[in-house]
This record gives structure tokens, sequence and C-alpha cells, in this order.
């Protein structure tokens, strides 16, 4: 029993994590419908930003608050300088925007090796390997922590799509570009911003995995793969439903390692992903409508 | 009448080329140049013509290189027999993979090839038993001469380029660029578009078998990682056809070019000139650079796709009347 | 226009009469080519072995080179990957024309490169890729510096079956790549040997986040020792979560690789107290210079070497001393003289010899390291120890 609750508990505290890698990935894939190949490495790159912050001293909880714009203003300038001049070219492949972040991709990966070499960094906390334990189910501080920051970002994302006019325009030009323009809707604006919030918050999850993890510029890509699986799992464009893609993706994945063997971790991930994909298409957000 | 100039000559020289060229390193690089024009047609008829975007490709080639190799470990065959059943062995394979996939669309078939490639990697991985594992195969190339595999790659490249260009001129070609243009029209047509972009996939997944049976054969050595590499292979495949020009007939040659050539040009920091002229005037900025320009060979690769797609979208060979006009300035019609 | 391209032909044609001046003004040297992963992401290991080339060339051409001659190293690129490799390997042979090579740290690049070298027939002297099928083929080209994989833990059994005898149950956690699948493989057959039973045996893929899930069927199994095969990053993240789930086995144990790094230590702080692990080499080792390359590396990089870099560092000395002894340069009599190599070396004695299925596969002993208080100490066999081993493992609640 106690191997199943702690299974359960490191699942869904992974989740956590995991969730808030998804919601930037399922922000920009719902209002430009196309996938950021490079949203990993944005994170890897907001973990730099944490890391350098740290050798000067500063707290990877506080580094949130510089990491975070930084990769805001990253995301608007590579959708407005990047992305952007696509969507007015001819070209033969509608997926011409995919191939540019894949680019993007190797270009941050390679940028991040060149400054800071392929040696692994890593960041040193007093709390990083501090547990609670509840009865004989340890928690480890720093996931919680992670865990809990993000589910709130996911609340405070949720109430900004709901109830702003920036939001909703959002929504509006992830269900209908073309209807949103009418409406006046500068979708291109709107398009800059997405890319600039997902970019955000995908270092926040950055953030909160620099102490519990460690950092190397080929981090990128597994992540990328994840925040994908999880965007599916969860539909486009829903917060909530990242929500429940990461939570099931951490669990799955708990779970397999823990009953199937470690080895088929990223099997369980990529089963779920294909049967989600052909089964269940539009995700969880499909049966809930949120 | 000049073009089919072009044409002849082109081939005679290539085949004339062992003969004329002794170096060895020079001829394995035109193999590997060679192998990617065989993989970066592939993924053009499947993408660049049929529209169906695969970040799969490692799949087939890995399966490919991997038929060869398992023959050789479990039953002793030659693995120049996989050079036979690899490309079919990937055509197998292209079933599931197609059925899979191609109820879905755009973003989501792009995404479901990627996992199903991830997924062959890790299954290859963990059926340790079975392939080796991260162990790998490894098998004593045949010839210690490159002058016999470099006609083979030459064949393989030469009979898929012309293969696939003979197709894209008869009817499934029409048929698979109308399902590019729009599906749902050329369904309405009557042209049952499952079929056809399984025909596509089975031609594109054949070659790219057997581009990995040869690989598996020159090469001796064998890994999950180094055969089902995402990065290597099915993002490079990609690539490698953006460059040169998608749903062009020789766009995916001339971008293996300019991959190969690239890649090694920065590789030895190109060919050793930094190396030589930091030595020669003692200035350290030359050996420094020398070392940046090693670091740097992905980074090259990645800013050179950004500035394609930015500026060259069609690709060198799909844009070339673009590239004539302005960095040749010479007007067509003078 | 035309002058413009007209003058850019001049300074290229220039620039490539100037290389080939030089090429010619080098001829007095021997060239020696060192394939190494100096980019990519084992770019660490490559740079660490790259700087201990440096070094022990650097020694021997101060004292006059290999009979009058200066030795240069050619460095190629394999950036860990074979198909680089081979192109690497390639032109060493065929450009540069050199009679020896050596480096080779990727098990896959030394797989795919190592006929490269046996069907050119020039010598390659292996100093780090460790798959154990390399020297099991009958290359006779190809010479091995360091143990195979499958001889890593052969410290490990001895003290089983001198110290730890008390030991009977196995938790076995390896990383899905060459090194680690051979090496739990072999493992797995010396557990057999000893009668030890294995409870939990796990791959996993290298770069988890986390080892939880693996780690408390690990603590349900309570096994008296967890064996891993781990590289740095993934050791640290193992250690700090036994730490966090209070695993009591009687000894942590690493199987070389990432355990014996001092980024382990510094990353997993005190959570890689008392961990054991395989090594092949530590710089207080009783070899001739093995504590001043250490130094002498520390103060000339400011950095820290490990077994890697002595690996290195003596297999220049043993293709020099080769060299030497050829009756010519050509890559025929270096084979001969590296194959009746018998030195010692700053890395421990030299010399190729047969065994089971092996050929000139250099046979050394490898030894037990165990972290106390940061410090990286020599405990077993006793006659290199430099600490006395703590054992069994205290308890995590019952430490400090």
């Amino acid at each position: 029993m106690d191997v199943f609750l702690q299974t359960l508990v490191a699942g869904i505290l992974k989740g956590g994590l995991y969730a808030l890698i998804g919601i930037g990935m399922t922000l920009i894939m719902g209002v430009m419908g196309i996938i950021n190949l490079a949203h990993g490495q944005l994170m890897m790159l907001a973990m730099y930003v944490t890391f350098v912050l740290n050798t000067m001293g500063v707290d990877p909880y506080v580094s949130l608050f510089i990491a975070m714009p930084l990769l805001f203003m990253l995301g608007v300038a590579i959708q407005k300088f990047l992305l952007n001049p696509l969507m007015k070219v001819e070209t033969i492949l509608p997926e011409n925007q995919v191939l540019m972040t894949v680019g993007i991709g190797m270009v941050l990966t390679e940028v991040a090796r060149f400054v800071f070499s392929s040696d692994y960094k890593y960041i040193t906390t007093g709390y990083a390997d501090r547990t609670f334990y509840i009865g004989n189910i340890s928690f480890s501080v720093a996931l919680t922590i992670a865990f809990v920051i993000a589910l709130s970002f996911t609340a405070a994302m949720f109430w900004f799509l709901l109830k702003t006019d920036l939001g909703r325009s959002i929504r509006a030009t992830a269900q209908d570009k073309d209807a949103a323009t009418l409406m006046g809707v500068n979708t291109g604006r709107i398009t800059v911003i997405t890319f600039g919030l997902g970019s955000a918050l995908v270092a926040a999850a950055g953030c909160l995995l620099a102490p519990v993890y460690y950092i190397f510029p080929d981090l990128g890509g597994p992540f990328t793969a994840k925040a994908f699986i999880i965007t599916i799992l969860g539909g486009l464009g829903s917060t909530v439903g990242a929500i429940f893609g990461g939570v099931t993706l951490g669990l799955a994945e708990s779970m397999g390692a823990t009953y199937f063997g470690m080895e088929y971790e990223d099997i369980v991930g990529l089963t779920i992903f294909i049967l989600v994909l052909l089964f269940l298409p539009g995700g969880f957000k499909r049966l809930t409508k949120v | 009448m000049k073009k089919n100039l072009y044409q002849l000559i082109l081939p005679a020289v290539l085949a004339l080329l062992p003969m004329a060229v002794k170096s060895e390193y020079f001829l394995h690089l035109m193999i590997l140049f060679l192998l990617w024009v065989v993989i970066g047609s592939s993924w053009n008829i499947l993408a660049g013509y049929t529209g169906q975007v695969s970040f799969g490709h490692a799949a087939f080639f890995g399966v490919g290189a991997y038929t060869a190799g398992l023959l050789f470990q479990h039953l002793q065959v030659s693995p120049w027999w996989g050079m036979a059943l690899g490309g079919i062995v990937a055509m197998l394979i292209g079933l599931p993979f197609g059925a899979i996939c191609f109820p879905l669309r755009g973003a989501y078939f792009a995404l479901a090839s990627l996992a199903l490639g991830e997924g062959i990697r890790h299954i290859a991985t963990v059926a340790e038993g079975f392939t080796g594992g991260m162990m790998g195969i490894m098998i004593m190339p045949t010839f210690t001469s490159k002058a016999p595999y470099y006609y083979i790659a030459l064949g393989l490249a030469v009979l898929s380029v012309l293969s696939i260009r003979a197709i894209i001129n008869s009817k499934p070609g029409y048929y698979f660029v109308s399902i590019r243009e729009d599906q749902d029209a050329a369904a309405s047509l009557g042209i049952d578009t499952t079929l056809y972009k399984n025909i596509s996939l089975s031609i594109s997944a054949f070659w790219t078998g057997m581009a990995g049976a040869l690989y598996m054969n020159y090469m001796g050595f064998i890994d999950p990682n180094v055969v089902f590499s995402l990065h290597d292979y099915s993002v490079m495949a990609i690539l490698v056809a953006i460059v040169g020009g998608v749903g062009t007939i020789y766009g995916p040659a001339v971008g293996a070019f300019i991959m190969v050539a690239f890649q090694e040009f920065f590789r030895t920091g190109f060919f050793g000139l930094f190396d030589y002229l930091g030595k020669a005037t003692g200035s350290p900025a030359f050996t420094a650079l020398s070392g940046a320009v090693r670091q740097a060979h992905v980074l090259g690769f990645g800013i050179l796709v950004i500035v394609v797609i930015l500026y060259l979208p069609n690709g060198v060979v799909g844009d070339w009347e673009k590239i004539k006009r302005n960095v040749f300035r010479i007007n067509p019609a003078g | 226009m035309k002058g413009t391209a007209g003058k850019a032909f001049v300074v290229v044609a220039a620039v490539l009469s100037l290389v080939m001046a030089a090429s010619a003004g080098f001829a007095e040297t021997i060239k020696v080519g060192v394939l190494l992963p100096l980019t990519g992401s084992l770019a660490k290991f490559g740079e660490i072995e790259k700087r201990s080339y440096d070094m022990a060339v650097g020694e021997i051409n101060a004292k006059g080179g290999v009979n009058g001659k200066k030795i240069e190293l050619l460095f190629e690129d394999d950036t860990g990957k074979p198909d680089v490799g081979r192109s690497a390997m390639e032109k060493l042979i065929s450009r540069d024309k050199v009679p020896v090579i050596t480096g080779g740290y990727a098990s896959s690049v030394v797989a795919a490169t190592a006929p490269v070298a046996q069907q050119f027939k020039v010598p390659f002297v292996i100093c780090t890729g460790s798959s154990d099928d390399v020297t099991e083929k009958g290359y006779d080209y190809v010479f091995r510096v360091n143990p195979p994989a499958s001889e890593y833990p052969n410290a490990v059994k001895s003290f089983l079956q001198g110290v730890a005898r008390d030991v009977k149950t196995v938790a076995l956690l390896y990383e899905n790549t060459a090194f680690g699948q051979s090496s739990s493989k072999s493992f797995e057959k010396d557990a057999k040997d000893l009668g030890l039973k294995i409870v939990v045996k796990e791959g996993y893929q290298a770069g988890a986040i986390d080892f939880t899930p693996i780690l408390t069927k690990v603590k349900a199994a309570n096994p008296d020792m967890i064996y891993m095969v781990s590289y740095v990053m993934d050791a640290s993240l193992l250690m700090r979560q036994s730490k966090e789930l209070h695993i009591n086995p009687r000894m942590f144990v690493g199987g070389g690789a990432g355990f014996t790094l001092p980024e382990f230590a510094k990353s997993a702080g005190d959570a890689s107290d008392y961990v054991y692990s395989a090594t092949l080499w530590v710089d207080t080792l009783p070899f001739p210079g093995a504590r001043k390359y250490s130094a002498d590396f520390r103060k000339k990089y400011g950095a820290e070497t490990e077994y890697h870099g002595a690996e290195a560092y003596a297999t220049m000395y043993v293709v020099a001393d080769a060299l030497k002894r050829a009756k010519s340069l050509t890559p025929k009599d270096v084979r001969g003289a590296l194959a009746a190599t018998d030195m010692k070396t700053a890395f421990g004695p030299v010399k190729f010899v047969s065994y089971g299925k092996k050929t000139q596969q250099n046979k050394l002993d490898t030894y037990m390291v165990q972290w106390q208080k940061g410090e990286l100490e020599a405990v077993w066999p006793k006659n290199v120890a430099t600490k006395k081993y703590i054992y069994p493992t205290p308890h995590w609640d019952r430490r400090r």
C-alpha cells in the first residue's frame, strides 16, 4: 500500500510541474494552431537564467520574477520577427512555422552550449532535498512548492482568460481567427502576446524545476515532447485541460515506472498520447467543455 | 536541350568520380551525401508532394538498418540481404504507421509521426534480448575500399530520384498533389485519399529503409540512438528537403549536398584553415576562432534553417529564380 | 563584379598555397591522430582527455621527443556520434596519413571506428571506450589500454567476498546506455557467482527527473546493497532521492562512470557520503607519476582531473613508447612495437595480452573508492587504501 501511495504522490507532484510546462504550449497551440517545437528549449533558457542569478545569490523562486519577463520578451520577439512574417509567405507546406520553431530550438540549444558549454550545471539550495512525511509517505518540499505555484498560475490564467478583455480576445482568436478579426481584434498583436505569455509560463516551470533537477543545453527536447503530450491530453487552449494532462502524464509515468519498470516510462507516455489522438481527439476538453 | 545535357553530364561525372578522386575521405563524404539524397527525396514524396509532414522518418531508416543488422545477428545471414529486405520491412512498418497517422491532419499528423518514431526508438532500446539494446550491432564491413559503397549509394540515389520522378509525373503523382492542395476536394473528386496516402508512404518508407540498410552495411555499427535519432534523422530529413526545396524533384539532392558540405566544413574548422592561420601568425585569435567555428556547426545549421525559411521558403531549388534575381542580379528576361 | 571575384580568387589561392607550404614545413614531426568528442554532449570528457594528451605530449617533446622528432597531435572531433567518428577516422588515415591513432571515448564511436582502423591496417590505441566486444573480434590493429566494462565491478566482487559477506540481496539500477546495459549484465553474472539474490533490476532512460517510483520499489524490497550504473547527474538525483525516501541498505555502490566525479559529491551534497564506487584509477595509487599527473593537471588547467584523464595521459605515453621502439614509422611497424609494449604508466602497468575471448587487451586491477566527508578515498583493496572503509553505511536518521 505504501508503494502505491508513494507512487501516487510522486506522480501528482511531478504532474503539477508538467502542467505548468503544458499551459504555455496549450495557449500557443490553441491560438495559433502550430506546435512550438522550441518549447522545451525556452524552458532550458529560463533554467540557465535561474542558474546565473543563483550564482549571484538570487533564490530560484525569486528569479521567477526576472526569468518570466525576460522570456516573455524573447517570446514576443520570436513571434514578431520570425513567425508572423511567415504567415504572409506563400509556400507549399503550411507547416513552415512549425519547422521554423525547430530551427529556433536548434539555435537556442547551441547558443546555450556556446555560452555555458555542455557541462551540467546545478543549483544547490537548502530546501532542494528537504522532505516532510505524512504517515510513511514522503513529500519533497521543492516539488510540493512547485505544485502549489503551478496550481496558482493555472488559476490565474483561467481567471485572466475568462475575465479580462485581453484574455477574451485571446480566446476569441483561438476559437475563430477570422471572426475575431472582423470583431475588431488585432489578431497579429494577440499572437505576439500569446507567444510571450506561453514563453513566460514555461519559464516559470523552468525556475521551479531548476532546484530539483539540473541544467544542460540538450534538456529541451524531452520536455518539448512532454509538453505536446500534455497539450493533446488536455485539449488545445484549455488551461484546466493542461492541469489534467500534466497530472495524467505524471501519474502514468510514475505508475508505469513502479508497475511495469522504469525503462517503460516514456513508452507509457507515448502510448497514452497516441491512444488519445486516435480515440479522444480534442482531449479532455471535449469531455468537459472547459 | 540544355537541361538534357546536364542530365547526362552529372551522372557521368558522378560515375567516374572514384576513378578520378583517390581520396577515401572525399568518397566517404560523397557516400553520406548520396545517402541523404535518398532520405531527403523519400521524405519529400510524402511531405512535399502529398502534404503529410512526417517527423518520424527515423523509424523507417532505423528499421531498414536493423533489418540488415538483425539478419546478421540472429541468422548469420550476410547483411547485404538486408538491402533486399530492409526497404520491404520498412514498408510493412509503414502500414500501421499510416493507419495511425492518416486519419489525423496537419499538426496532429506531425505529432503522431514524431511520437511513433520516438516510440520505436524506446522499444529498440528496451528489447535488449532481440536488438542487443544500446550495445548495438557491430559487423565487419565487407569492402575495405570505398568505391563499391559509393556505387551502391549512387545506384540507390539515382534509382530513388528517378522512380520518384516517374511517379510524380504519372497519375498517382497528380493525386498526391491534389491531396496536398485540398484533401476534401480530392476526396470529393473520387480519389481514394487514404489509399494514395498509403502508396506515397510506402514508397517513402521503402527508400528510407533501403538507405538504412546501406548505412548498416557501410558503417558497420548501429544502436537505437544512432539510427532512430529524432534529431539526426527525422528532423535532418526535413531540413535537407526544406533547404533544397520542398516539393521539387531535385531539391532534396541540393539540400543534401549543402548539408553534408556545411557540416564537414564547420566540423573541421574550414578544413583546418583557421588552425593554420593561428599557427602561422601566432595570433591566438585565429585559434580561438577555429574553436568557435567547430563548436558552432549545429548553430550554423540552425541559423541556415531560419534564414532559408524566412527568405527562401521554397528552398534553394524552389526559389532559384528569386536567388538568380536578387543575389546574382541576373534578369531572366535579359 | 568580375574584379572582386578575381581578387577573391587570388586571396583563396594564396591561402591554399600557404596551407600546402605549411604542411610541408611541419614534415619533421610525427603526427599522431586523436579521436575525441570535443563538441556535443560528451565534450566535457573530451576536453579533460584532450588536455591530458596535450600535457603528455608537452612533456615528451620537452624531453627531446621521439628519437629526436617531436610529436604533433591531430585532434579530430567525433562529436560523440559514430558516423561523424568514422568520417574523422577516415580523414586521419587517408588525408593525414598518420601512423597511429588513439583516443576513442564513446563506446558507439569506438565500435564504429575500430573496424576502419583494422581494415586500413592502422593501429588504434583505445583509451576509454569500454564496450567488451571491441577487443573480442580478433582485430590485430586494435589495442585497448582501459579495462572493458565487464571488469569494472571486479573490485566490488572481492570486497563482497572479503568484507561485506553479510550482503545477500541486491538491487540493480542502470541507465539504458551501452555502458549501463553491459555493466549490468556482467554484474548480474558476478552476483550469481557470489550467490546473491537480485531483488530489483531496473533500467532507466538517462536524464529522468524523478526516481521516486523505482526507489520506492527498492525500499519495499529492502536489499542489502544497491548497485547503480549511472552517469553523474542521475547518480546525484538517485542519492538525493534515496535520502529523501530514507532507504537504508548496508551499502550504496556506484559502478564507475558518474559516481567518482567531483560534481557528483558537489551536487548531491551530504547525500553522497559513504557511497562506494568501482573505479579504474585514483591519484593515490602507487603508480609512477600518478600523483604528479593530477597535481600538474590542476596547476596547468586550474581544474580537477579524474580517471578518464589518466587513461588519456597514460595512453599517450604508451603510443610514444611504441613509436620510439618501432623499426620504422609505418603503421605496420608501429603495430608490431605496440604489441610488444610492456611498461609502467601513471594509469598502471600496460601490456597487451589475450585472455578469454579478448585479444590485445590491457589487463588491469580495478579499485573501490568511498566518499568520506566530501573526499574520495581509496578503500579497497587494502594495499592501496588511503582510509579504512566505513561499512555498513550508517542509517540516514542516525547520521551527524
